[in-house]
């Protein structure tokens, strides 16, 4: 069980703030993802904590919460250094987590979710290890009212709309006051992201709410949320705190800048690349799927790369599944090469010559336990097979071009792919579907998620190369940069909705541009 | 809670235990070879008359059954799925055949064979489109397939009605004192060798029972896969139905073959197939199929007591499986 820091009935600096981080530094080999921050979270105030992906927010947030220890730098809680070395330390010095992705248990009830929480007491709820309902369920009622829900301990988190899940993780978060005896300070990790517009209101009016109980760190990529909800914002930007406003003294505008920092500019591009010509490879009219997105209309033509801009909960990697045929969509139509197919299917998408490298590269896009040869032709054989018949030779020495081409280290395409580093695995991956000479779209989730510069290049080349055969590129970037830089069509999507499309070539973007269109 | 997250950024450095498996890969390649020389050599050391006498014969006779319904067996696991039906289809084909065989001759054997091939291909068709696991599917198929033979041959046993003359030859002797029907399932084996290693099918299977995900991300038809698999468990369990006439000229629900199932998983497993789906070598399920085979002969002629041989069954199953099972570390434990 977690001991408080503080023991009970301890008087408090009142003064000191709950939270100071000073010089607070921490690299992940030769890069630094958060450097010398400095920061005080003050008792009875909510602080927005905003900036682009890869700026650092998600590093300092485990910092924060014991799953990271910091390079150099100190933390003081209460006025009291403190050092995280697990997460139980920081539950200890008061600090509550609400989590990016749910956290909750979806078949069970509120109550058990909520006597489940990493902080909860061995307490008066259980006997000899059995719940009594009873006291279970008044307790969370009791944690509950506190955050002002009257969600029903007894129903089950499945049955509960995000909204009223989101407040149960709240008021769990919270619970962390009793062990630590202190004001807890709640960080909220994007919390709104995946509500609806209109389900935010509640929960913005709970999160100001928490300024009584004690503290709380909310991070979002919507702005103007930030600016209705908090106290004061910090920004940060390539891991440094680059401000630490109150909200009454910025404007959206001023944020916008300081996450974005400089304004990336897409570079010049050669003449006649990427036009809008012939039949589009890709055309998509009026697609929905509930809850995830509405009336989306695109087109992309051959050689031509368009990428989609958006933040979590845009919808944006949900359209590019619906398009490969990974998941299904309400309405719509979806065009390949100038086809509407019925019933459409991942297997059909590969026949007709579309290919998707996903995101969860290691669940969906590669049978680890085969050989990276083997994985190279498992989708277009080409000259690997004859009919129903595989030619191993034939494989060998395409496997071997293969890796030449892509630079796959190390040389052994007869090893199992998973064996083989991430960088190298996406090489394979793409190179699968590259192999394939009809192919007429190349649909890419996070293609450089978790690759090294060299890996990065490599795949940047084989996209460009692929658009220069005349594929038609669809492209989910990690960064707005990297979007700029590949992308003839730029097309930005907020909730679920397509909010701007900007042409390239006759226009010049700027992320700041994109990123007004994304919150 | 989400296990993708923490993984995001692992997957470039690889620990050193994973690079030492080229010992244990060639284990893994001969292990079941191993084992089975190792309990034949038992055998032989306690009863040298074992290879002069009929041994082999009555080995190949037990193996060839266990050998015909493994097969079936492994390629079911290879796509991740298994099949408890496999033996009651083969008592039904069976009695199919020994209803027919007299009236149709060689046309019975396509019948029977083929009936067990269509309600293989049934199952799968069911697993594919309705998604109920294999395990609760084939294990309902199992319950209907006895209850159907049950009813068709009125709880009796089934004679061949007229002549078996043309099966006769099956299990006359042919090589090293084994019969025909032993060579000719080791045939079969060789087909699904082949089958595995040398077409876009079979690595379609192993792809499907290695990762079903990614193998559907790659375009492949994991249904007709699943089907397929089935199917060919399906013909297995017919060509083992051949068998239990060609040897014995009738069948029952409570007679030869009746009891295949457990051995038949065994032997797949003993031979080096991974329960988890992805890995299977048809050629070792052959020295699977003659371990189990062996087994019940082993302990007889090292004097287990009759009482004691499924003791002696279990242990061996045990330590078979323990050292030729394919091992990763962290690895996920069914």
């Amino acid at each position: 069980m977690t001991t408080s820091l503080f023991p009970e009935g301890i008087a408090l600096d009142p003064d000191a703030p709950a939270l100071r981080l000073t010089g607070i530094t921490k690299s992940f080999g030769k890069v630094t993802a958060v450097e010398d921050v400095s920061l005080e979270i003050r008792r009875n105030e909510v602080v927005g904590l905003i900036g682009e992906n890869g700026a650092g927010k998600s590093t300092l947030l485990k910092i924060l919460t014991g799953i990271y220890q910091p390079d150099s730098g100190t933390i003081e809680a209460h006025g009291q250094v403190v050092r995280f070395r697990r997460p139980q330390d920081s539950v200890a010095a008061g600090i509550g987590v609400v989590h990016q992705e749910q956290s909750l248990l979806t078949n069970l009830s509120v109550a058990e979710n909520i006597a489940m929480s990493a902080v909860a007491r061995k307490d008066a709820a259980t006997r000899y290890g059995i719940y009594r309902w009873k006291r279970l369920n008044q307790e969370a009622e009791a944690v509950l009212a506190r955050v002002g829900s009257s969600v029903d301990p007894r129903s089950i988190v499945g049955d509960l709309p995000f909204v009223d899940r989101q407040m149960v993780e709240i008021a769990r978060a919270l619970r962390v006051d009793e062990v630590a005896h202190v004001p807890p300070v709640v960080i909220l990790d994007e919390p709104t992201s995946v509500l609806e517009r209109d389900e935010t209101a509640t929960l913005e009016r709970e999160i100001r709410a928490l300024k009584e109980l004690g503290s709380a760190i909310f991070v979002s990529h919507r702005l103007d949320e930030v600016m209705r909800i908090c106290d004061r914002v910090l920004v940060m930007r390539h891991g440094k705190l680059v401000a630490d406003r109150p909200v009454s003294e910025v404007t959206q505008e001023e944020l916008f800048h300081l996450m974005v920092g400089h304004e990336s500019r897409a570079p010049e591009r050669p003449e006649g690349r990427g036009l809008a010509t012939g039949v589009p490879a890709l055309e998509i009219k009026g697609l929905s799927h509930k809850g995830a997105y509405r009336d989306v209309s695109l087109s992309v033509y051959p050689g031509q790369c368009v990428a989609i801009v958006g933040t979590i909960g845009s919808g944006r990697e949900e359209v590019c599944r619906a398009i490969f045929g990974a998941d299904s969509y309400d309405s719509g139509q979806i065009f390949v090469d100038g086809k509407d197919i019925d019933h459409w299917s991942m297997r059909k998408a590969v026949r007709n010559g579309v290919a998707y490298v996903p995101a969860e590269r290691k669940v969906e896009g590669m049978v680890g336990g085969l050989s990276a040869a083997e994985n190279l032709t498992l989708a277009n054989p080409g000259p690997a097979a004859i009919g129903p018949f595989l030619r191993p030779r034939a494989r060998r020495k395409l496997a071997a071009e293969w890796f030449e081409k892509l630079d796959v280290r190390p040389l052994n395409p007869q090893m199992r792919l998973e064996r083989f580093s991430g960088g190298n695995q996406q090489k394979v991956v793409m190179g699968k579907w590259l192999m394939e000479e009809d192919l007429k779209l190349l649909v890419l989730d996070h293609p450089l998620r978790g690759l090294d510069v060299g890996a990065a290049e490599t795949v940047n080349a084989q996209i460009q190369e692929a658009c220069s055969r005349g594929v038609g590129v669809l492209l989910i970037a990690d960064t707005l940069e990297e979007a700029l830089d590949m992308a003839h069509v730029i097309v930005v999507m907020r909730d679920g909705e397509v909010t701007a499309h900007h042409d390239l070539s006759v226009e010049s973007t700027t992320s700041l541009d994109l990123l007004e269109r994304m919150v | 809670m989400n296990s993708s997250a923490p993984t995001a950024g692992t997957s470039v450095s690889e620990s050193p235990r994973q690079r030492r498996v080229s010992g244990l890969g060639i284990w893994q390649s001969i292990g079941p070879v191993v084992v089975c020389l190792a309990l034949l050599a038992v055998v032989v050391i306690s009863n040298p008359a074992f290879l002069t006498g009929g041994g082999p014969g009555i080995l190949a006779l037990q193996g060839t059954f266990i050998l015909l319904v493994a097969l079936g067996q492994a390629t079911v696991l290879n796509v991740g799925s298994i099949d408890l039906s496999n033996a009651a289809m083969a008592v039904l084909s069976a009695m199919v055949l020994a209803m027919t065989l007299g009236d149709l001759g060689p046309i019975a054997l396509v019948i029977s064979v083929g009936l067990a091939t269509l309600i293989g291909a049934v199952n799968g068709l069911l697993i594919a489109y309705t998604q109920v696991p294999s395990f609760a599917l084939t294990l309902g198929t199992l319950g209907i397939l006895q209850a159907a033979s049950l009813v068709i041959s009125d709880a009796t046993t089934v004679y061949v009605k007229g002549s078996s003359d043309i099966l006769m030859p099956l299990f006359g002797n042919f090589f090293l004192k084994m019969p025909w029907a032993f060579w000719l399932a080791v045939l079969l084996a060789i087909v699904m060798w082949l089958l595995f290693k040398f077409t876009r099918t079979g690595e379609a299977m192993t792809a499907v029972g290695l990762n079903e995900t990614g193998a559907i991300f790659a375009g492949i038809g994991n249904r007709q896969v699943k089907v397929m698999a089935f199917a060919i468990s399906g013909f297995f369990a017919g060509m083992a139905g051949v068998m239990i006439i060609a040897q014995g000229g009738a069948a029952s629900s409570f007679g030869l073959g009746s009891d295949l199932l457990l051995p038949g998983i065994a032997a797949a497993i003993v031979g080096g197939t991974a329960i988890t789906g992805g890995v299977t070598n048809p050629l070792l399920v052959i020295f699977g199929s003659l371990t189990v085979a062996l087994i019940p002969i082993a302990s007889a002629v090292v004097g287990v007591p009759a009482t004691a041989q499924s003791l002696v069954y279990g242990l061996v199953i045990i330590v078979a499986v323990a050292l030729t099972m394919q091992r990763q570390s962290n690895a996920i434990v069914k």
